[in-house]
């Protein structure tokens, strides 16, 4: 009979760093489905049925991040106080000073644990003396949940909630498992008003095929896609640029390109499909980034819940208060906001310059804006069908350029990429190339097919499977879930934005 | 209700010959207003109604109604 193990069933329970709760997980499967037969016993109680999710959001967090759990709690609670605060006194001055020090407490809580090495590595080097790093353990996720800590503040302040809410309420928005690592970093505005009925009420049967084909193209996007070229492709050419041909590198930067957008919004497809499929809605996250005309639409369809965070807790404000200066105020206010852009993404120079590259273009394209509008109405242009096609495709370089600095560990690195594609680019390598790695190509080809689709074709295969039928859903899911299994590796690739 | 001067002063600074604005009205709806024009619109009211608004005065507006009251509470009685 069965050799059954309790202390083994145990022990895949616990908090393992190297095995967090992944979407793309059998444990996470088969507990989701758990989540989801206990919701339904529930449905009658919604109270208990918030209180559930609450706990299981953070057993989800505890899984990943072990004691960490305990910042999370103390993020949520001390946020919870300094808002309420702020909502009960009417005083201007002690109102502020509550906002003041819920930002304060956040951002030093982030700021600690992911920029104390990096700011005392940069004194000790510009000291010149030897840097020994302090052991801080980042926690998962932790820009995002902090984030959305700051944005309820905001809101508290500005007084943007219509109805009154609980704690609790606040918690489980804090808390909520399907987007606590990795975004969409939702509003607290548009989650927490969603807790005053029971979510799967409003649940319809076309919510439950767009849940299930958010997931699906999740799935595949993420595991099929960005892992297996991340892995084959631009893991192996980029962690040695100088061993690989300029057309390589190349081919490797459009693989990165892909990779990056489709383990993103790969993974945040599947946060909002299975947080549909248990009723709540979260926003838009991603709006085909690539098809962008310029830097600044690029901004308005790239992770989008990050950039309308930016843009309404930072850019506006201080666009705001220096909007005398007109065109200056607004420059000033895009070199910060993309330079904290960067520096949200992770403690490097890589993403510092990745950001401040980003505040060129934008900066750049504003103190064109009227010359270029000039010219353009000049030369009739600005009606032609070919100009957003000429458009995107520039947009599509800068961006693609701009994450060379991302990905690559050093601005040596970043130098020995683009002397190989301008003293050494062989470009006949890459017939050999293509034959050599088909499977690549194809997935590459696939990848930017999908994503240039025009509109109207894209969601009409989206209402193929939103409206199909049960029958034909179940076949669809398993043959997503058997592709997914034939391109999984041993060693999963871990998460890009995680480490964020 | 949004009125006739604001309305104005809005279509004229963004360059619209006509667009419909009421109160639930958001800035990102109305052409041409996005976040980077949106401190040349604020400016522009200021100055065709002669007031002068604190940066968390403007972002505490959801919509033009909002924006409506704040002009209107500004101006004298």
């Amino acid at each position: 009979m069965f050799n059954f193990d309790i202390s083994k069933i145990v022990q895949l329970l616990q908090f393992d760093k190297r095995d967090p709760l992944l979407f793309g997980s059998s444990l996470f499967f088969l507990l989701f489905i758990g989540v989801l037969v206990i919701l339904q016993l529930l449905n009658k109680n919604v109270k208990l049925k918030f209180a559930f999710l609450t706990l299981f959001s953070f057993y989800f967090y505890y899984k990943a991040s072990g004691a960490l759990v305990s910042v999370l709690a103390a993020v949520a609670v001390g946020t919870y106080i300094l808002a309420l605060g702020i909502r009960k006194f009417q005083n201007t001055g002690v109102r502020r000073l509550l906002l003041i020090l819920g930002l304060l407490g956040n951002i030093g809580a982030l700021g600690y644990f992911k920029y104390t090495n990096f700011i005392l590595q940069a004194i000790a080097q510009a000291q010149q003396k030897p840097f020994e790093a302090l052991q801080i353990i980042v926690p998962l996720g932790i820009s995002f949940y902090v984030f959305k800590a700051i944005s309820y503040l905001f809101d508290v302040y500005w007084e943007f909630f219509e109805e009154d809410h609980s704690f609790w309420d606040f918690l489980l928005y804090i808390t909520f498992f399907t987007n606590l690592l990795s975004g969409p970093i939702d509003r607290a505005t548009s989650f927490i008003p969603q807790l005053k009925q029971n979510p799967t009420d409003s649940l319809t049967n076309e919510d439950i095929g767009r849940a299930l084909f958010l997931i699906m193209l999740g799935l595949l996007k993420k595991y099929v896609i960005a892992d297996y070229i991340g892995l084959n492709l631009v893991d192996r050419v980029f962690d040695a640029p100088v061993r690989f041909t300029g057309i390589e590198n190349l081919i490797a930067l459009y693989g990165y390109t892909l990779q990056i957008f489709c383990d993103f919004s790969g993974y945040t497809d599947m946060a909002i499909g299975i947080a549909l499929l248990m009723g709540f809605r979260l926003m838009e996250n991603f709006n085909f980034p690539y098809k962008a005309t310029s830097v600044a639409d690029f901004w308005r369809r790239w992770h989008i819940s990050l950039s309308s965070w930016l843009q309404d807790y930072l850019f506006k404000p201080i666009q705001l208060s220096v909007r005398r200066m007109r065109i200056l105020g607004n420059i000033i206010a895009i070199v910060v906001t993309f330079i904290i852009c960067g520096v949200w993404h992770g403690a490097s120079w890589g993403f510092i310059i990745w950001g401040a590259l980003h505040a060129f273009y934008m900066s750049f394209s504003v103190l064109i804006k009227v010359p270029k509008t000039f010219i353009y109405e000049k030369l009739h242009i600005t009606k032609l069908k070919v100009l957003p096609v000429i458009q995107t495709i520039i947009t599509f370089h800068l961006i693609m350029f701009a994450w060379l600095f991302f990905r690559m560990p050093n601005l040596d690195a970043v130098k020995e990429v683009l002397n190989q594609m301008v003293t050494f680019l062989k470009p006949d390598v890459a017939i050999q190339f293509i034959g050599a790695y088909p499977v690549i190509i194809v997935l590459m080809v696939i990848g930017y097919v999908l994503h240039f689709l025009p509109g109207k074709v894209y969601q009409f295969i989206e209402s193929l499977v939103i409206k199909a039928p049960l029958s034909v859903r179940i076949v669809m899911v398993t043959v997503v879930i058997w592709i997914v299994s034939q391109f999984r590796f041993a060693d999963i690739v871990p998460f890009i934005y995680f480490q964020f | 209700m949004i009125s006739d001067k604001m309305k104005a002063a809005i279509l004229k600074e963004l360059k619209l010959k006509e667009f419909d604005i009421q109160d639930t009205t958001l800035a990102n709806q109305v052409p041409g207003w996005d976040s980077l024009n949106h401190i040349n619109v604020i400016l522009a009211i200021e100055k065709e109604f002669a007031v002068k608004f604190k940066s968390i005065e403007v972002l505490k507006c959801k919509n033009l109604g909002d924006l409506q009251k704040l002009v209107d509470s500004k101006l004298p009685q």
